[in-house]
């Protein structure tokens, strides 16, 4: 795939060159053609044309991210850009045609758009568009209030080097107590009224603009905050600071470190003898348990499935098999066959919706309907720090667009995809599993049916 | 809070597998030290000998309206009695010992472990050392309110049968399985009603399941005697009766952490037939049948049931030892040992008897409990508001 090797400075523009023009072309004839005639429908198409050119404009218009939208090429001034989100995100050869296309979406965000010419096709998908959102790269243009160890985080983050909804939450508090411990109160402003507003916040928008927040990380962030605005006014610095370093200290290990192991250890005692666990992807709560299972002296086989483009199970099922776990890895297509031989499915979460559903990596959701189909039990393994009031429908409202082309295979058949008119690629990195393909949701206060995660999160949040 | 206590609380490998739920939150860790199941806990402090699966099988023989759960409490209760314990922990540390016992000792110890977990769990609310200091009034006080809870708990029946008898309309029939006491109950008030004056006339269809005759004849003629139309069937008929039903209530062993019922054997496919057919699928249990437990499936139940069996020969009843046994002429001094050896029959349909079966929430329309009508859902938040 071009996109990953290093973009040179000239190779953007000769791509908006290249493409444009033709772009542009077909619109003016495809406006040429409706124009005379103007029955009905085609009043009506024309009137859509119009409001997408619209909307296109008022993109192209916003200041900050208006190109960005991904499907655009993004002029990108320094080359360096391009090059950190292409390499950390994942390898791949250079491909032949470099000059096609140029990498979408990371680093967009701080380039002021160049004078292009609007009309340019669109290659967000329809559906989704109001998700895609660029994604920073680099430090350039970042508040300068931004914490160094949060910048680090940021672009981390933006790398997918910390990955996951935990490692993430974890991360951040991590960052937040150095931006804690490095603050000052200026004279005239009590640590409770200025800390949130004035040094939070544009650490947690930097975070957002490298990769939006998880919901956990939103979880912790609101209870942060909350524990900010508790700290009495009249309290000295120094120890409200210590205070506030300890709260967080405690906040992990309860939520987070410990509720893993005993989520772990739960889970663990689920898996019996002769049993074949199902996973997807690479959740580490779910490697936690395995591991536990297999160090209690159980006699189980594990299947990793997995898939594009991430292929985050390729890590789980390796660091399995080191410990001496029977594994066998398949991909997602390879899943309806695989599920007979299962007898129990365990899943990571991204999120656990209030009516029960799974908001975890694509591909969750139809496991889990395979399972289903295959009278399988599927098993949810979730901290209730992820546990979020929100519901889900559908996996269109919420999501995250991941770069289309990360599914780009290099020197492969869609490589040139962006110069094909009327083909869009879409890269959802989530999706919504419904609650009655779910046997039970694993926390650390116990094993619950979906349909109490609504009265967990209750519960979690009247004792915080 | 309880979430750190939760978070912290110890798992010992030894409950994988068995019903015993997970070791209760804030327990302090001394509690597991004597968990050692299967050898009578020695009750040094006792002074008489005091068996609690003696006691326990007496109370159940002694009152026919007694279930299992309250059965266990009451001899706690009795337990308790007896013991000379003087500190919190030594009870405390007694009474779990006591109920690992039990439940060892029970073949089917799902719907036991209910009680004894609930009695366990209402003990460390009430012996918070923050109460009153003085132990001797804090066990009498225990002793006093758990006294209390079995009435209670007997009482439950009359109000599940109060708010369960609505369900039945005039003109209605009725399919029920089993010989549960409660659905007993609450048809019979349900008859009740249309014979004083009121003009609920319902028919009964009556599973009958063979292992349990006595028990079903029992209730069958009771409602026959009550004047309600009772038609007895086999369950391979269940299918072919669906039609004719408009409602179907069961009794249950042990209600689990989904919402979905432990029963007696066949209950789980009078419930899928039940919502093939669209009909509703009722379950009356009493709050005390709530079992920390969440199975997966039929087969992660906890108890090992020998239900499906193979076997390549036709012995049908003796397994090849006792068909050696059996083919012996008995020596003189072994003679009683083998004439009164009723053990021998015995095994496999006592087993097959008291087999359960596990259906999932998603087929029960809802449980009628003395706290009302709850859904499935409703189950699980019930439990965690008690055990978080």
């Amino acid at each position: 795939m071009p996109a990953s090797d290093p973009p040179s400075a000239a190779e953007p523009a000769e791509s908006t060159v290249g493409q444009e023009p033709s772009n542009a072309n077909d619109t003016h004839k495809d406006a040429a053609k409706e124009a005379p005639k103007l029955s009905g429908a085609e009043l009506k198409k024309q009137a859509k044309a119009e409001k997408a050119a619209r909307r296109a404009q008022a993109l192209a218009d916003k200041p900050s991210g208006g190109t960005a939208s991904p499907g655009q090429p993004s002029p990108i001034s320094k080359g360096g850009e391009g090059a950190k989100g292409a390499k950390t995100q994942q390898k791949r050869t250079p491909a032949t045609n470099v000059e096609t296309r140029n990498l979408p979406v990371r680093g967009a965000s701080q380039t002021t758009p160049l004078p292009q010419i609007p009309a340019k096709e669109d290659k967000t998908v329809e559906f989704f568009r109001h998700l895609y959102k660029p994604r920073r790269t680099t430090l350039t243009g970042a508040a300068k209030e931004v914490h160094p160890a949060v910048q680090a985080l940021g672009l981390q983050m933006s790398s997918y080097t910390i990955c996951g909804s935990c490692a993430r939450l974890v991360a951040t508090l991590q960052a937040f107590k150095r931006v804690i411990e490095s603050y000052t109160t200026p004279p005239g402003n009590t640590l409770t009224r200025h800390l949130t507003s004035h040094v939070l916040s544009p650490q947690i928008e930097y975070l957002a603009s490298c990769r939006p927040l998880s919901i956990s990380m939103g979880n912790a962030i609101r209870w942060l905050k909350l524990e900010i605005s508790k700290v009495d006014i009249y309290l000295p610095d120094a120890e409200a600071k210590k205070g506030l370093c300890e709260a967080i200290d405690v906040f992990i290990r309860e939520r987070v470190t410990f509720a893993d192991a005993v989520i772990a250890k739960s889970t663990a005692s689920k898996i019996k003898d002769g049993d074949v666990i199902l996973t997807y992807a690479k959740s580490s709560l779910v490697q936690k348990a395995i591991v536990q299972a297999f160090e209690e002296g159980k006699k189980f086989r594990v299947i990793v499935v997995d898939s594009r483009p991430l292929h985050e199970g390729k890590h789980l099922a390796r660091s399995l098999a080191e410990l001496g776990i029977e594994v066998k890895y398949c991909l997602i297509n390879g899943l309806s066959h695989n599920i007979k031989d299962a007898t129990k499915v365990l899943l990571g979460a991204h999120a656990m919706m209030s009516n029960g559903r799974l908001f975890s990596r694509v591909g969750t959701a139809l496991v889990a309907m395979e399972a289903n189909g295959a009278d399988k039990p599927v098993i949810v393994l979730c901290e209730t720090i992820k546990f979020t009031e929100r519901v889900a429908l559908d996996s269109i409202v919420h999501n995250e667009i991941a770069p289309a082309d990360e599914l780009v295979i290099p020197g492969g058949n869609l490589a040139a995809w962006r110069d094909v008119k009327k083909l869009q690629l879409c890269n959802p990195m989530y999706d919504v599993t419904p609650a009655e393909y779910l046997q039970m949701i694993v926390t650390e206060s116990g094993n619950v049916p979906p349909t109490s995660v609504p009265v967990l999160h209750r519960l979690g949040n009247e004792n915080q | 809070m309880g979430k750190k206590a939760d978070a912290s609380r110890p798992l010992t490998p030894g409950e994988e597998g068995s019903t015993t739920p997970p070791p209760l939150a804030g327990h302090p860790p001394a509690l597991h030290r004597m968990a050692t199941v299967g050898n009578a806990p020695t009750m040094t402090s006792t002074g008489g000998a005091f068996d609690i699966v003696e006691t326990y099988h007496r109370l159940l023989a002694e009152d026919p309206d007694l279930t299992m759960p309250v059965a266990a409490i009451e001899a706690l209760i009795e337990m308790l009695m007896h013991s000379q314990a003087v500190t919190v922990m030594e009870t405390l540390d007694l009474v779990k010992a006591q109920s690992d016992y039990l439940k060892s000792r029970i073949p089917n110890s799902i719907s036991l472990s209910a009680g004894t977990d609930l009695f366990q769990r209402y003990m460390i609310s009430s012996l918070k050392p923050s109460s009153t200091g003085n132990f001797e009034t804090v066990r009498q006080h225990l002793l006093t309110n758990g006294r209390l809870f079995v009435t209670r708990a007997k009482d439950a029946r009359q109000r599940i049968a109060a708010y369960g008898k609505h369900f039945i309309r005039d003109g209605s029939v009725v399919m029920t399985q089993g010989g549960s006491r409660v659905v007993g109950n609450l048809l019979s008030k349900a008859a009740d009603a249309g014979a004083s004056g009121g003009n609920v006339r319902f028919k009964v269809i009556y599973v009958m399941n063979e292992g349990r005759n006595a028990e079903c004849k029992a209730i069958v003629s009771l409602l026959r005697a009550k004047g309600v139309p009772v038609a007895t069937i086999s369950e391979g008929a269940v299918g072919y009766s669906m039609g004719k039903v408009d409602l179907i209530i069961v009794g249950a062993e042990g209600v689990v952490e989904n919402g979905g019922i432990i029963s007696r054997m066949g209950t789980y496919q009078i419930a899928q037939l039940a919502k093939a057919a669209g009909k509703p699928f009722y379950v009356t249990a009493e709050s005390h049948k709530f079992v920390r437990l969440y199975p997966l499936g039929q087969y992660d139940l906890g108890i090992e049931q020998k239900v499906i069996d193979f076997h390549t020969e036709d012995d049908d009843i003796l397994s090849v030892e006792e068909k050696k046994f059996a083919d012996r002429t008995p020596t003189k001094d072994e003679r009683m040992d083998y004439f009164e050896n009723t053990q021998i029959a015995k095994t496999q349909t006592s087993s097959a008897a008291g087999a359960v079966d596990f259906t999932p929430p998603a087929l029960i329309s809802a449980l009628i409990t003395e706290s009302g009508v709850l859904t499935p859902s409703a189950v699980s938040e019930e439990l965690i508001s008690v055990w978080y």
